[in-house]
């Protein structure tokens, strides 16, 4: 290679260099980026929107009065959609617990848990309110 | 070639593969935080718009049980409802394409006026009954069929109360059964001197709550030929507590209508009869579950069943938006709504165009 020729050789490596980065910003832009649209709020609200929905006609009063911890676990199994895992615990007035055995259809694990409280009031011939706390996670 | 000029082409290579790694790992890292805000503002505009139709009754707000009216603006919930996500049976059965005074997707997305937007929504029970039938054999003047029925919630069995009706002619008869592991193998005696096609309607609730509800309905040849795909003969319309139903065929001859429900069971009463169709009223029954209506009749040269439920449900309306290479971003949404009471699972697909 001629000396004269040095610079002209440089210019065309830059000239290269700089299509290429250029070439990049444009390849990395259209990277295909996965979007998870699942947001804790949503699952929240679908929590809350099933112990209302239980709610209504005194149902969800009823399971707790009853202490029937395997209907209501089997209940929310059912209404609360696919994949979903959620642990329920049941607080009295004085927040105390009222569950004896654990309502849920599952663990956890390192999922994102979101929470949804409730107060349930029993339509029972006694006064009877409970604080009801639905967990939900999403299965990954 | 020189070994300044190698190594030169080595030092720009390997520049360019550490600029290029470097350029895809932060669009993978940071794009989605760069696109974040804008993707949760759509997020929850889509998500409102999914509610709109839900807890807006509409305008007029009784569309739903005039058949000639199309809404000026569209919502699904019941007027003077009781509770949120409360329903309207009548414009939840205009949403299927098999009523004959369903509202056209088009209409709907007008209605909505909302014109950057489409939507697709779903109406099912929260979990499934399917009914198979396994067998068949002859016992005396009666042939007995063995049918397995299931019910489950995406492969979970369900614990359910059933009741089973079956159909055939004149012939109607009703068995309550209990499903503890969400599959049971069930026997079902049919009188020889009946002639089908017979039609085995399953209603089930769940054993923990009565609102949870859901139904599958089998058509089987008893002393027939097999049964018509369904809506070959007749187009059965339920609205405003009537059954609309259109002869497909003029040599139709209309039999009996029932009503049937987990708890009742009503002849229909016909109401009009004009050439090629008549119209029965649905009796008001006090039950969480729908009402499945079944017209029985002839075709001169055999008998058939059909049959509808009201609501009409499982429901879907409104273009597969997951084929829809136009969109950019869908969203979905579930809800958990009532229709007189019985709980349903409704699913809502929000997309907008690409930008």
């Amino acid at each position: 290679m001629r000396r004269e020729n040095a610079g002209q050789i440089r210019i065309l490596e830059a000239f290269f260099s700089a299509l290429v980065i250029f070439s990049a910003f444009a390849v990395s832009s259209n990277i295909p980026v996965s979007q998870n649209a699942s947001r804790s709020s949503d699952l929240a609200s679908i929590g809350l929107q099933a112990l209302m929905k239980l709610d209504f006609d005194g149902s969800l009063g009823q399971y707790i009065d009853d202490r029937n911890w395997t209907g209501l676990r089997e209940v929310l199994g059912v209404v609360l959609p696919e994949g979903t895992s959620f642990n329920l615990t049941v607080y009295n007035e004085q927040m105390v617990q009222l569950n004896s055995v654990v309502i849920s259809n599952g663990e956890f694990g390192s999922q994102t848990v979101t929470c949804a409280q409730y107060v349930c009031v029993s339509q029972g011939s006694a006064f009877h309110s409970y604080i009801v706390r639905l967990c939900l996670a999403m299965a990954t | 070639m020189p070994a300044v000029s190698v190594d030169t082409f080595f030092a720009c290579s390997l520049m360019v593969m550490l600029v290029l790694s470097a350029m895809a790992i932060t669009t993978k890292l940071v794009f989605p935080s760069m696109n974040a805000t804008s993707n949760r503002n759509l997020a929850e505009r889509y998500k409102e718009t999914s509610k709109y139709l839900l807890l807006n009754t509409g305008k007029p707000s009784n569309w739903g049980q005039d058949s000639q009216t199309t809404p000026e603006t569209f919502g699904l919930a019941k007027p003077n409802a009781d509770s949120e996500y409360d329903l309207d049976r009548d414009k939840v059965s205009r949403l299927n394409t098999e009523n004959a005074y369903a509202v056209s997707y088009p209409d709907i997305f007008t209605s909505l006026e909302m014109s950057d937007l489409s939507f697709r929504i779903k109406i099912e029970p929260v979990f499934k009954v399917s009914t198979k039938l396994a067998g068949a054999f002859l016992s005396g003047d009666d042939t007995v069929y063995e049918f397995e029925i299931s019910t489950d919630k995406q492969g979970a069995p369900v614990s359910a109360q059933l009741k089973i009706h079956v159909v055939a002619g004149e012939y109607l008869n009703s068995i309550s059964v209990l499903v503890t592991n969400g599959r049971i193998s069930q026997n079902i005696t049919l009188p020889n001197s009946v002639s089908g096609p017979a039609l085995l309607i399953v209603f089930a609730h769940s054993l923990y709550n009565d609102k949870i509800v859901s139904f599958d309905v089998l058509a089987f040849a008893h002393n027939s030929s097999q049964p018509n795909s369904r809506g070959a003969l007749l187009r059965s319309s339920p609205l405003n507590y009537n059954l609309n139903v259109s002869l497909l065929d003029s040599r139709i001859v209309l039999a009996n209508a029932y009503a049937l429900t987990f708890s009742y069971n009503s002849t229909l009463l016909l109401t009009s009869n004009a050439t090629m169709s008549a119209t029965y009223a649905i009796p008001r029954f006090l039950d969480d579950s729908m009402t499945v209506l079944v017209v029985t009749g002839s075709n001169s040269t055999a008998f058939f069943t059909e049959w509808t439920t009201y609501p009409q449900i499982p429901v879907e309306n409104g273009p597969d938006l997951a084929n829809l290479s136009t969109l950019s971003s869908v969203f979905s949404f579930k809800y958990l709504v009532t229709i007189d009471s019985a709980i349903y699972e409704c699913t809502i697909l929000v997309g907008g165009p690409e930008e």
